[in-house]
């Protein structure tokens, strides 16, 4: 079964210009791009509207990819009145949303200048700068954006931009060392021929250090813990949860459990008394599967989690956990969902790509 | 390598007198990939059909010469020795600790024995690594030039 995300990595294959497997792919709230391989997410923010992600070259670490983004329909709030803000939490907004303005890019880039001026003030390194007339780009020209690029205390080539569908002001830049001049044009340029900076079919993509989900775009990311070795990605929209886990070094894990006992394990409740069974991934892969409806003890601790909210109240849950030999990792997807919401499982579960 | 003394002393004085700003350098984690980490060669070590390894650490009879006395008053043996259990991914760090392999070059090999993504990799290592240097079990050495 060929997914959505199968079809962009091999759109983005030919685009990043590397053979499948042989680069890193990387997506964080809402953006995602494709680098060389060995690239890996060090720095992060957990905040939607306004963050930032930072991607280091591998080894010596002397390159990498900076992203900084803000919403610019949440910077600019409009009328926040007590009134809008009750209507808004009782879903019954009566006005439409105001016509977001389009953000002063020259505006925003002279900013990021003049701080990486100052950097380089600081390291008492010369400052140079280039910027290119304003151009619109996309398939239906949705971004207005502005090539740049800089050197003093190193070097560094960037791209500002407004997106009128999802209203993010996007600034990405390679940096890297003044001697790196060439190889900083060759990441930019993989950079901004697969950089999105919004979901695509209503799916996000996360993506990082051989993680590569696809989650439904009004599920925010609400824990995560990321750790050598252990992957954890929670998101929650209301009462609901989707639950990412991916183990390292599966095959020394799994010397003491099965799969089964893996993940009866790791379940986010027990499912042992769930009606399991076993199913196979779209990778192919054996996979240890449960699905059930929650026990009243596992509704008490929900609407404590829910903090007695019941707008979609998980009742149900379904999850699945599969050893991936390929990449000698134990991946597990779990669904805490409403009676409502049917299929969402077997959805994630298709996007989730194990190698 | 052991620090001198003195800079030791000057060192223990600034993390007891944050004010005085002493703190030892940053270490710049390229210098630290170009290292050779070489096992104690007082250890002696055996791998398992399991695939875990057992370190075997000679132990030094402790406090001085009334220590010695006491041990030999109530014939506790002299040559005491503790043995370490590594897991199966640092008993293969282990045996690569020896003196010919960078840190860079362990953290590549071990990423791609067990599949691991280079930064997990690289904090595991440089990790366990820190932890057999604290217990005297590696030293790191730095392959010097030879110049003409």
């Amino acid at each position: 079964m060929t997914t959505r995300l199968d079809m962009e990595k091999q759109a983005e294959k030919e685009a990043a210009g590397a053979p499948f497997g042989e680069r890193a792919v990387i997506g964080w709230q809402g953006i995602r791009c494709v680098l060389p391989p060995g690239w890996n997410v060090s720095g992060f923010s957990l905040d939607r509207d306004s963050g930032y992600l930072r991607v280091d070259s591998p080894g010596s670490a002397t390159m990498a990819v900076q992203i900084r983004w803000t919403n610019a329909a949440a910077a600019n709030p409009g009328s926040q009145s007590l009134y809008a803000l009750l209507m808004q939490r009782l879903g019954r907004r009566r006005q439409p949303a105001p016509p977001v303005q389009k953000p002063d890019l020259k505006m925003n880039l002279e900013k990021v200048l003049k701080d990486t001026a100052k950097q380089a003030r600081k390291s008492k390194a010369g400052f140079e700068s280039a910027v290119k007339p304003e151009k619109t780009e996309g398939e239906n020209g949705e971004r207005t954006a502005i090539n740049f690029s800089w050197s003093g205390g190193g070097r560094g080539q960037g791209k500002i931009w407004y997106c009128q569908t999802c209203h993010r002001v996007v600034v990405a830049q390679v940096l890297g060392l003044a001697k790196d001049q060439a190889a900083i044009a060759a990441v930019a340029s993989q950079l901004f021929a697969t950089l999105h900076d919004h979901a695509g079919e209503g799916y996000d993509l996360w993506a990082l250090y051989d993680l590569q989900v696809e989650i439904p775009q009004d599920f925010r990311l609400e824990a995560q813990d990321l750790r050598a070795g252990y992957l954890n990605l929670t998101f929650a929209r209301g009462g609901e949860k989707i639950v990412v886990d991916r183990w390292g070094l599966a095959s020394m894990a799994l010397k003491k459990f099965t799969v089964q006992e893996w993940f009866v394990r790791h379940a986010r409740i027990a499912v042992k008394r769930l009606a399991a069974g076993e199913e196979i991934t779209p990778r192919g892969h054996r996979m240890a599967h449960a699905a059930g409806r929650f026990s009243l003890l596992e509704r008490l601790r929900a609407l404590r989690e829910t903090r007695g909210s019941l707008r979609r109240f998980p009742t149900q849950y379904e999850g699945g956990a599969w050893e991936c030999p390929e990449s000698n990792k134990i991946y597990m997807v779990q669904v805490l969902h409403s009676a409502r919401t049917v299929g969402l499982w077997q959805e994630v579960m298709r996007r989730c790509v194990c190698h | 390598m052991r620090l001198p003394l003195k800079t030791r002393l000057y060192y223990t004085v600034g993390r007891h007198l944050p004010f005085l700003k002493i703190r030892p350098p940053d270490i710049d984690r390229r210098a630290v990939l170009t290292l050779r980490p070489g096992r104690n060669s007082v250890l002696s070590w055996e791998k398992q059909e399991s695939g875990e390894t057992i370190l075997t650490v000679p132990m030094k009879p402790q406090g001085g010469r009334m220590g010695r006395a006491m041990a030999k008053w109530f014939r506790i043996p002299e040559n005491i020795e503790k043995r370490v259990e590594l897991d199966e991914v640092g008993g293969y760090v282990w045996e690569l600790c020896d003196g010919s392999h960078t840190v860079e070059a362990i953290v590549q090999k071990t990423g791609r024995h067990y599949k691991m993504n280079r930064r997990e990799a690289e904090v595991s290592v440089t990790m366990f690594l820190q932890m057999l240097h604290e217990r005297h079990f590696i030293a790191f050495y730095k392959k010097v030039s030879k110049r003409a």
